[in-house]
């Protein structure tokens, strides 16, 4: 089942136990990662036999699985991603979410009828940007949250691909998909599970290993020198975007899938975020104003680090 | 000089900095900033100076190039467009765009100008380039996470010009916040003096330089002791990245690549000790070679015994700093070539 309509809530799904509590929540779609190919990072990430169990359970109540195949690997390793999503596509899932036009084109080409998202990761942030990734085959474009519901409008009218926005995320402080700062300080290679070959997972970097891994940098204290001098000792700033309230005006914008971050929160914040959600989603849909969410308590590691 | 056989490029953002730099080691410029619109004087937003600046470059002998922003909302887009118009009317060399949205721009609003892929562009893969190759791309700088047995793939596989940082700070990401605006009333300073200013994140021995919406990396990328790997590889297209840098770095830098780059196609390169006494002039906090030995960024690879010149403290005490130990040499490293952290 691919996600099709408008106002679809796709949730995360970091574990078997997350994805289940996602769906009981009320989620329209899970997204979860493959060991090894997913930008959540080792913590969030199934093996296949964990997948087939989701997608067991996401049939069992309608309900659609996006695979986040999304972290960027290299030449011989895109060769067996290609191969493998044959096997994939035979089980049923929904889409397969990716963090690189080029991969994205060219699994397109060899599979022109599975529903393609672009990641965040791919930078989506105009209408350009969202018609190129359309015309070398995305069905599905995610923007961030940080994106207000009338810039989205301008967009909406001039494209066909779906259009996803990650209205609950870390809005750290380089942008998602456009940060070097872990990788700059240390990489660690490691071998990529579920793949034969010489497969590599470079962790450290955001884009090639993992957001996991990504080393906290940002949340390090740093001291802040002007001319040379000590000046201050501060951390980067980042903040956690949670638009439940404003759930209709993006609806009214055209967003077709809302999109929580989150795969790798423990199980019982997983289900009550899903749950605030899902209760604004079917109060814009039903024309009303959205009130009387309960308030979303992140743990405090949470930001940046956890998502 | 050696004006065909390679290029040599760096990046100005306004017409101050312009007029106070010596263009004479430079085969082109790239013209305007692509962090923020902000920016003083951004020729990316005053459009008179664009022109002029445009036609200085020319007289000056040097192709231009427009730089564009990193990150453009939709409201970016009608500048982006009438910059790129005065550029194309100006008759610019090409246009750099690090985002997809100014790639379709150009192939469809502007389809004579030459497109250039920017360091931003998240450009990671053969197959990436090629897409963006068949959208007119005829230059591409990959990701600078790339190592440069990856960039060699990529350019023998795609066709395309390849376009490397050879010195200076490695851009490491692009922000929508400027936290330097939080200290405009301590420091008495506003917005856009602010990001002009001399000013690093630092832990122990590591730093980033603020650029106000985004960092780039404290060490300076060096890859004067490597030219010679890298002409014979292939490559042609080198930047000195001087976007935050002041006139002397930018012309001093780019002479003392010039010089070596010219003896490296003479076949007579040999590593001068008055080369890096100008590089250890202009050095802050040290040299490292960016990702282009398939190692984390900051680390220096090669024989120069005083590549971590520079400032110096002791070592951090945090987690953060003691994840920072050198790791074994890549593969793709020659095992003679020494690795000074």
């Amino acid at each position: 089942m691919s996600l099709t309509g408008r106002g679809i809530l796709l949730a995360p799904g970091g574990s078997v136990e997350a994805s289940k509590a996602s769906l009981e929540a009320g989620a329209d779609a899970v997204y979860v990662g493959l060991k090894g190919w997913s930008r959540g990072g080792g913590r969030g990430e199934l093996t296949s036999g964990e997948l087939i169990q989701v997608l067991a359970l996401a049939r069992n109540k309608g309900a659609s699985v996006q695979l986040a195949l999304n972290t960027i690997p290299k030449g011989h390793e895109i060769d067996f991603l290609v191969e493998r999503l044959r096997e994939l596509e035979a089980w049923g899932i929904g889409g397969i979410i990716l963090n690189d036009p080029g991969i994205l084109a060219r699994i397109h080409q060899c599979y022109p009828d599975f529903p393609l998202t672009a990641s965040i990761g791919c930078g989506a942030l105009n209408l350009g940007d969202v018609a190129l990734l359309e015309e070398i085959g995305a069905s599905c474009v995610v923007l961030p949250g940080t994106l207000d519901p009338a810039e989205i409008a301008e967009i909406r009218p001039h494209v066909k691909a779906q259009i996803e926005v990650m209205i609950h995320m870390v809005d750290e402080f380089h942008q998602l998909g456009k940060c070097w700062m872990p990788s700059f300080y240390r990489t660690n290679p490691s071998p990529m599970p579920e793949m034969p070959a010489d497969g590599e997972r470079l962790t450290g970097s955001i884009k090639r290993g993992g957001a996991g891994v990504c080393f906290k940098v940002c949340q390090q204290p740093w001291g802040l020198y002007f001319n040379g001098q000590h000046v201050d000792e501060r951390m980067l700033p980042a903040r956690q975007v949670s638009r439940a309230a404003e759930v209709s005006a993006y609806i009214e914008a055209g967003v077709d899938v809302i999109k929580l971050q989150g795969r790798s929160l423990p199980v019982e914040q997983v289900f009550s975020l899903v749950q605030r959600f899902r209760m604004a989603l079917d109060q814009a849909r039903d024309g009303r104003q959205v009130a009387g969410v309960p308030p979303f308590e992140l743990p405090r590691s949470w930001v940046v680090v956890g998502r | 000089m050696n004006r065909e056989l390679f290029e040599l490029n760096t990046t100005i953002s306004n017409m101050k900095d312009l007029m106070a730099s010596d263009l004479d080691p430079y085969d082109a410029i790239y013209l305007g900033n692509p962090f923020c619109r902000d920016y003083e004087a951004n020729f990316l937003e005053e459009l008179d100076d664009l022109r002029v600046g445009i036609r200085h470059c020319r007289e000056a002998g040097c192709k231009v190039y427009l730089s564009t922003y990193a990150a453009p909302r939709n409201y970016f887009m009608p500048q982006i467009r009438r910059a790129i118009g005065v550029a194309a009317e100006e008759g610019v060399d090409a246009v750099e765009a690090h985002n997809l949205g100014v790639v379709r721009m150009l192939r469809t609003e502007f389809p004579a100008v030459p497109i250039h892929i920017g360091g931003f562009a998240n450009v990671y893969t053969d197959t990436g380039a090629a897409v963006l190759g068949d959208y007119g791309s005829v230059r591409v700088t990959p990701n600078y996470e790339l190592s440069l047995e990856e960039i060699e793939g990529m350019a023998k596989s795609t066709g395309l010009h390849v376009e490397i940082l050879v010195h200076g700070k490695m851009p490491l990401g692009i922000s929508d916040y400027c936290f330097l605006l939080e200290y405009e009333k301590d420091w008495g300073m506003k917005c856009p003096d602010l990001c002009q200013q001399d000013l690093f994140l630092r832990q122990g021995e590591w730093a980033m330089k603020s650029v106000g919406k985004g960092v780039l990396s404290g060490r300076d990328v060096c890859m004067l002791e490597h030219l010679p790997h890298l002409v014979a590889a292939g490559f042609r297209f080198f930047r000195v990245e001087s976007i935050s840098e002041d006139p002397a770095y930018r012309r001093d830098v780019a002479a003392v690549y010039r010089e070596a780059l010219e003896e490296v196609l003479n076949g007579a390169f040999q590593l001068r000790e008055g080369w890096w006494e100008k590089i250890q002039t202009h050095t802050k906090v040290g040299l490292c070679n960016g990702f282009y030995f398939g190692q984390s960024g900051q680390l220096y690879i090669g024989n120069q015994q005083s590549a971590g010149f520079g400032e110096t403290s002791a070592r951090p005490s945090t987690e953060l700093g003691r994840m920072s130990s050198v790791e074994p040499l890549s593969r793709a490293v020659n095992n003679q070539l020494r690795v000074i952290s």
